[in-house]
């Protein structure tokens, strides 16, 4: 009878404790919203075969617009919501707001273990060891960015090569504005549209020394000709160049505004040829990087694992299976094409355009961030504010360096 | 212990479960926004560093866009008090009058309000858009392409253009109150009133109006909370941009903590806009109320 009596208690508590066993081998993944279906799909696939070998483990995806994610991530970040796996950019940005806060967890361990560095490029890599106490996150993408143009209305206004030098893209800027083709497109809503523009022009007028210096806030912007000088370009093309109004619109509809030949360029990054690729453009448009900048202009993209995780070998293992070399190679137009982030992974394309991309990758040594990723966050909505007033005409750009210096000498 | 002696059991047993959730997801809150004003902290770690003052100085004297905030919510409170109530109330009026399809006209006047806000400046950002959008495709139609604006993206109009589409929402609240207090007006005093000799306007200045005074003093209120306040509608149309130009204190706030992670800098501003809505607020309730006593 007791044995009978024990039998049943054992399968009771087995019963009870079957779904804690499956809850504790559960990861939660954040990430943005894919504006990719096939992206979609890709990750469901990933996901599934995923679990299908790790009997027992279940991943849940979890997507969110931009802000959205940094806003849900800090709520979760400080309770034991937090996911364990979390899509952020690399650098001192916004990546390192949260390294600096403690959500991430120093990965030394996975790299060792599964030896990341043997399988990553080098400049992917590079951002994993800018903080102190370790190495985080692993790379996920890496993402280049210059001008694209269109072909046709090159042609119209008499430009027969992409510009080489800054003052000859100004030069084919002015002869698109004399055919009456503005030169640009861009969305002034989203404020890191605009600033690339601005970011490159730092990059032509200060050099990467005294460019480096001034993200770093280890300079004086108030004090540097460049940074002044700079500005003063910025809002040269903001007031000639640019496809008007522009404030009011986003990077989408500079997209669609694009896409329908009303500009004649958009500085956007590698993931463009996949939307062209979508719009069965990809014929119409070339590709050049910014004339004039002696780096690449491109940022990375991690996933980190969140230090809140009950199950980070786990989410490591998973990491590894999606940055492995089949899958990625399985996945390599969704995941980077020619700059994916493993370097056992070659693009099979022949796309004009992708080959632009794997030329243009080949072409620069160094690398130079995203201002949104170079400044601490507070700074960075400065530099939005900055930029735009400068843009929208109600700031005077000669006096633009001074206000972002005001705002950086008062910081705490 | 009088209080206790007097207090009805049933009735404080009535009230404790709201209190409770009162004291939990609204004081509490609200008194850790106060302590946390005081703080250094980036809602992610548990340090918490007191620095006095130090965050009331840093928006008062240091932050380029508090002031922004402060002048923008400002003027879109004496807007709100002013527009959405006028066009609620001539709704009311109109629709307090035997028409035809009263009753699916109140209806229609009412929608927006239980649109969700976020809804509403989706709706009306497309409306806004600059190159695709209604209105701009409107004034071309009608050869006015001179009037043509970039209506969220222009500094100067943008608060502009998202209060239209705020009365747009927000009057059918005004107007369900109005009427509310426009059927409650005693219809013997408006009967005898004509009998008296007074005409349509008379009735209406003399015996209606003062009649609606309570109506009037909610609306007011409620329409000075709500635009003290105003969030949803301004992040989703705008942002707050362009170049803070449509910043308001409560989005502000929100963008302190929750986006650029300075809880405390986020508390004070929060702070900030709860004194001086209790300070607009309180006065005005504490007038109104002896008014309506002295006209008992």
């Amino acid at each position: 009878m007791s044995g009978k009596w024990l039998r049943r208690l054992a399968a009771s508590v087995a019963i009870v404790s079957a779904p804690a066993t499956a809850q504790a081998q559960e990861i939660k993944f954040w990430t943005l919203s894919f504006d990719n279906p096939k992206m979609a799909k890709a990750f469901e696939t990933i996901i599934h075969d995923f679990e299908a070998k790790n009997p027992g483990v279940t991943v849940q995806l979890e997507n969110r617009g931009t802000d959205e994610h940094k806003s849900a991530l800090r709520v979760a970040g400080g309770s034991d919501q937090a996911p364990d796996i979390y899509f952020m950019w690399a650098g001192l940005g916004l990546g390192g707001e949260f390294i600096k806060s403690g959500l991430a967890l120093p990965m030394d361990k996975y790299y060792a273990q599964y030896k990341w560095d043997d399988e990553f490029i080098a400049p992917a890599l590079s951002f994993s060891k800018q903080y102190s106490g370790g190495r985080y996150g692993l790379p996920f993408t890496f993402r280049g960015e210059a001008v694209y143009y269109n072909k046709a209305l090159f042609e119209k206004a008499g430009i027969s090569a992409p510009p080489t030098s800054y003052d000859d893209f100004v030069a084919a800027a002015e002869k698109l504005a004399k055919a009456g083709v503005p030169a640009f497109t861009f969305g002034g809503t989203v404020n890191w549209h605009v600033m690339r523009l601005m970011d490159e022009i730092l990059e032509v007028q200060c050099g990467p020394e005294k460019h480096d210096a001034l993200m770093a806030m280890k300079v004086n912007w108030a004090d540097e000709p460049c940074a002044t000088k700079s500005f003063e370009e910025m809002h040269k093309w903001t007031s000639k160049y640019f496809l008007k109004p522009f404030m009011g619109i986003d990077n989408n509809q500079a997209f669609n505004l694009f896409l329908a030949g009303r500009a004649a360029m958009m500085l956007e990054g590698n993931w463009l040829v996949g939307q062209l690729r979508n719009a069965n453009k990809l014929a119409d448009y070339g590709l050049f990087p910014f004339p004039g900048a002696s780096r690449l202009y491109g940022f990375g993209e991690y996933n980190y694992i969140s230090t809140k995780s009950k199950n980070p070998d786990i989410a490591a293992k998973f990491l590894d299976y999606l940055e492995s070399t089949p899958v990625q190679q399985a996945n390599v137009d969704l995941f980077g094409g020619p700059a994916n982030v493993n370097k056992n992974v070659k693009s099979t394309s022949t796309e004009p355009l992708d080959l632009a991309w794997t030329k243009i990758f080949g072409q620069f040594n160094d690398v130079f961030v995203n201002g949104d990723q170079a400044f601490p966050l507070d700074v960075t909505t400065e530099y939005f504010r900055v930029i735009n007033e400068v843009a929208s005409d109600r700031l005077d750009p000669k006096a633009a360096a001074g206000e972002l210096q005001k705002f950086i000498a008062a910081r705490k | 212990m009088k209080f206790w002696r007097s207090a009805q059991p049933q009735g404080l047993l009535l009230l404790a479960p709201a209190l409770i959730v009162y004291g939990v997801f609204a004081l509490y809150p609200m008194l850790n926004v106060v302590v946390l004003s005081f703080m250094r902290w980036n809602g992610l770690t548990a340090d918490k560093v007191f620095v006095g003052l130090s965050n009331y100085a840093g928006i008062l004297a240091l932050d380029p866009v508090f002031w922004t905030a402060f002048r923008n919510t400002a003027i879109w409170t004496v807007l709100s008090i002013v527009f959405p109530p006028l066009v609620g109330f001539a709704l009311a009026l109109g629709l307090d009058q035997k028409i035809p399809w009263r009753t699916p006209l109140r209806a229609l006047f009412y929608m927006p309000v239980i649109i969700a806000p976020i809804a509403v400046a989706t709706m009306w950002r497309w409306m806004y858009d600059p190159f695709f959008g209604l209105f701009n495709a409107v004034l071309t139609s009608l050869g006015l392409q001179g009037v043509i604006q970039d209506w969220l993206g222009d500094g100067a109009v943008a608060l502009y253009s998202v209060f239209v589409a705020s009365v747009w929402q927000t009057a059918g609240f005004s107007m369900v109150l109005f009427l509310a207090g426009l059927q409650s007006v005693s219809k013997a005093l408006v009967e005898a009133s004509r009998i008296d000799g007074a005409n349509a306007w008379q009735t209406f200045w003399h015996v209606r109006t003062p009649a609606l005074r309570p109506t009037i003093t909610i609306v007011l209120i409620l329409s000075t909370i709500n635009s003290l306040k105003a969030f949803d509608i301004v992040y989703g149309m705008t942002g707050g941009g362009p170049a803070q130009a449509t910043q308001m204190l409560a989005l502000w706030a929100f963008t302190q903590s929750m986006q650029l992670g300075d809880f405390g800098r986020g508390s004070a501003i929060s702070v900030v806009l709860l004194l001086i809505t209790l300070a607009i607020v309180i006065p005005y309730l504490q007038w109104a109320l002896r008014r309506e006593e002295r006209v008992r």
